[in-house]
């Protein structure tokens, strides 16, 4: 009687699905009745396979996302957009941290002593210049020496106008401190009123490379003082420093006549080779007084940098900056993956209605974002690379493209993606087979 | 001949409404229908009177509120999202557009409907749909995007497309009230054809007088109450 129902479920399936509409089988030639009973896929359920699984949708989403080709570029530049303002905002933040520390970077000492309530290189509080005879007591301790720093105009040779400068002055022959250039400069440094000039200095300054290859050295005038630029070293401006200059001791003295010399800002210490450096500080830190911290030249940098990142506003503009980028991207795709589905939702319901999942459509639309995604981050990628490189140079920012920084994006990216999607996804629920009659 | 309880749509007092409490407006009253293995049943009747909501619950589109349904063999009182989902790949819809996706080729709407099926592959499914297209006389224009097509040849490649899936059942909802009479003729006539060859019972619903012919039996429908029901012109011959 029943015979469909009561089928026992190993025997074997009728196998007339394979045939084709008009078989002889079908068509009347054959004598078993037409069947009409559910093809056998239905009682035997597929096993799963994970490439069908995301493959299929992922098709069906790119075919889709290909067919409107304005509205694909509209999406991908969309995320371009986000993919260059959050490269932007992470380089700039990067940059302005290395930039703000490159001072304190191009110190190349073993161990520093700081006044504590100094907050930033720029801004010192000094402390007395005794700490650093007081550290030489430790046998480990090679030599020690104090470092003044302060901030002077700058004329500029070319046009006469004038900037702030950053002023280091040390024992330039003494070796604790090397910046990249210095070497080959000490003897001429030893001269009265000589300086070095950071070459990576901002153009403001003048451009002192070419004047010093057509004049030789020269006099410009810092503070009220003619002093003469005697050669060229390296460090790069940072947030507190347009440029620098790098000086003896005597020299700064005499350029900054209101600094007392037992006042001193900083003392770069170098170890003897095969000194333990953490025990050393312990020691220094035991030995001096409360007046100064210990500390390497890592956690100096970090000092530095942890100050422009919690005293100022900058991590947080920053963040806040790449915040708006993806917000703005993810609405953007939003908008597109809605509309998409909206102008779809006759052909969704009809999906829907021969049988598709929610699931299954809800992995196309997901798909079509992670399409985005991919499709946006490349070319913002690529986009990104040039502007750093074109931006670094006139901002004299060091913006660098790294892997890490690549990764990050990318994943913020997908993540806004797959966050619009799964947004647009809501959408779904309006395909309903039931409104298709 | 198969008994009365193997047939492949069997509705017992089926009753539907929309809204709920005070609102509630009742469009189904005591419907009960049979439609028996390849069969095809019209059902007309005017706006309003309910067919196409009882299309609805027999696609498995709508939940059963009142009464018992029986489709294919599942009964569909009570039954789940997911039953109703795999119910609805074995049956073929047509509808009153055609709703192609308008991205994707004849042949690749087509095998759409052979995607759920996990055990094919993409170059079966592809031959499959090809084949069916032939079927339905537009295989030359296999790989047209449907916005090349003309009306009756997006209706055709509807056809094989709720064709190709081997369905136990078709459901078309006035696939003709978009088409001129000619093709909308062919359109109908194509597909009782191929659904006689299957052996594939077709219930449809209608306005178009001049497709009353194809029918076995014709079932006239008025305020949600199965009115009349007549033998249809070809089931004399």
């Amino acid at each position: 009687m029943n015979t469909i129902t009561t089928r026992a479920p190993g025997a074997p399936p009728p196998d007339d699905h394979r045939l084709l509409p008009w078989a002889p089988e079908r068509t009347g030639e054959h004598t078993r009745p037409p069947s009409w009973e559910a093809p056998p896929r239905e009682r035997r359920a597929p096993p799963f396979q994970p490439l069908r699984f995301l493959a299929l949708p992922l098709r069906l989403a790119w075919r889709q996302l290909r067919a409107e080709k304005a509205r694909l570029a509209s999406a991908i530049a969309g995320v371009m957009f986000a993919c260059v303002l959050v490269f932007m905002q992470l380089g700039f933040r990067s940059a302005l941290f290395d930039s703000a520390t490159a001072l304190i970077q191009n110190m190349r000492a073993d161990v520093f002593l700081m006044h504590p309530l100094t907050t930033a290189s720029f801004k010192p509080e000094t402390f007395p210049r005794a700490r650093a005879s007081q550290a030489l007591a430790l046998p480990d301790v090679q030599a020690a020496v104090p470092v003044y720093l302060a901030q002077a105009s700058w004329r500029n040779p070319e046009n006469g106008s004038k900037r702030a400068v950053q002023l280091i002055g040390f024992d330039t022959e003494a070796g604790v401190m090397d910046f990249p250039g210095l070497a080959p400069l000490v003897d001429t440094l030893k001269r009265a009123d000589t300086v070095a000039f950071d070459a990576r200095s901002r153009p403001e300054f003048g451009d002192m490379t070419r004047l010093l290859k057509e004049r030789g050295p020269f006099e410009v005038q810092i503070g009220n003082r003619m002093m003469e630029v005697t050669g060229l070293i390296e460090i790069g401006p940072s947030f507190g420093a347009d440029g620098n200059v790098v000086l003896s001791e005597v020299n700064f003295r005499r350029l900054i006549k209101e600094r007392q010399v037992s006042a001193v800002d900083l003392v770069a210490i170098k170890l003897k080779p095969g000194a333990d450096l953490e025990a050393t500080k312990r020691r220094l830190a035991e030995l001096l007084p409360r007046d100064v911290v210990v500390l390497s030249q890592a956690e100096l940098v970090k000092w530095e940098r942890d100050y422009w990142e919690q005293a100022t506003p900058i991590g947080f503009i920053f963040a806040f900056g790449s915040l708006m980028g993806l917000v703005v991207g993810m609405v953007i795709v939003y908008q597109i993956l809605f509309s998409d589905i909206s102008g779809h939702l006759r052909e969704y319901a009809t999906l829907k209605a021969m049988g598709y999942t929610n699931f299954f459509l809800s992995r196309a639309v997901l798909s079509a974002a992670l399409i985005l995604a991919v499709l946006g981050f490349l070319p913002g990628l690529g986009l990104s690379w040039l502007l750093y490189n074109q931006v670094g140079q006139a901002t004299f920012l060091p913006l660098n493209m790294t892997a890490d920084r690549a990764t990050t994006v990318f994943l913020l990216i997908f993540a806004m993606c797959g966050l619009a999607g799964l947004l647009a996804m809501r959408k779904l629920r309006d395909a309903d087979p039931a409104d298709m009659f | 001949m198969r008994s009365i309880e193997s047939a492949p749509v069997e509705l017992r007092d089926i009753g539907h409404a929309y809204g709920t409490g005070e609102l509630a407006r009742p469009v189904l009253r005591d419907v009960n229908l049979s439609v028996g293995p390849g069969e095809i049943v019209l059902l007309t009747g005017p706006s309003g009177s309910g067919k196409t909501t009882l299309l609805t619950l027999i696609g498995a589109l709508r939940a059963v509120q009142q009464g018992s349904a029986t489709v294919l063999g599942q009964q569909l009182a009570g039954a789940g999202e997911k039953q109703r989902v795999a119910l609805r790949r074995r049956i073929g819809f047509i509808f009153q557009q055609h709703n192609l996706l308008g991205f994707l080729s004849a042949r690749q709407n087509v095998a759409m409907a052979l995607e759920m099926d996990g055990r094919t592959s993409e170059r079966e499914r592809l031959e499959r749909a090809g084949a069916m297209l032939e079927s339905v006389g537009i295989g030359d224009r296999a790989e047209s995007m449907p916005a090349n097509l003309s009306g009756g040849q997006r209706q055709r490649v509807a056809v094989a497309r709720a064709l190709a899936g081997n369905p136990g059942l078709i459901l078309a909802d006035e696939p003709t009230a978009a088409l001129d009479k000619q093709s909308g003729g062919e359109v109908v006539r194509l597909l009782r054809e191929l659904a006689k060859r299957q052996g594939v019972p077709i219930l449809l619903v209608t306005h178009d007088p001049r497709i009353l012919d194809i029918a076995d039996r014709i079932v006239a429908m008025e305020d949600g109450r199965i009115t009349a029901t007549e033998a249809g012109a070809s089931a004399a011959g």
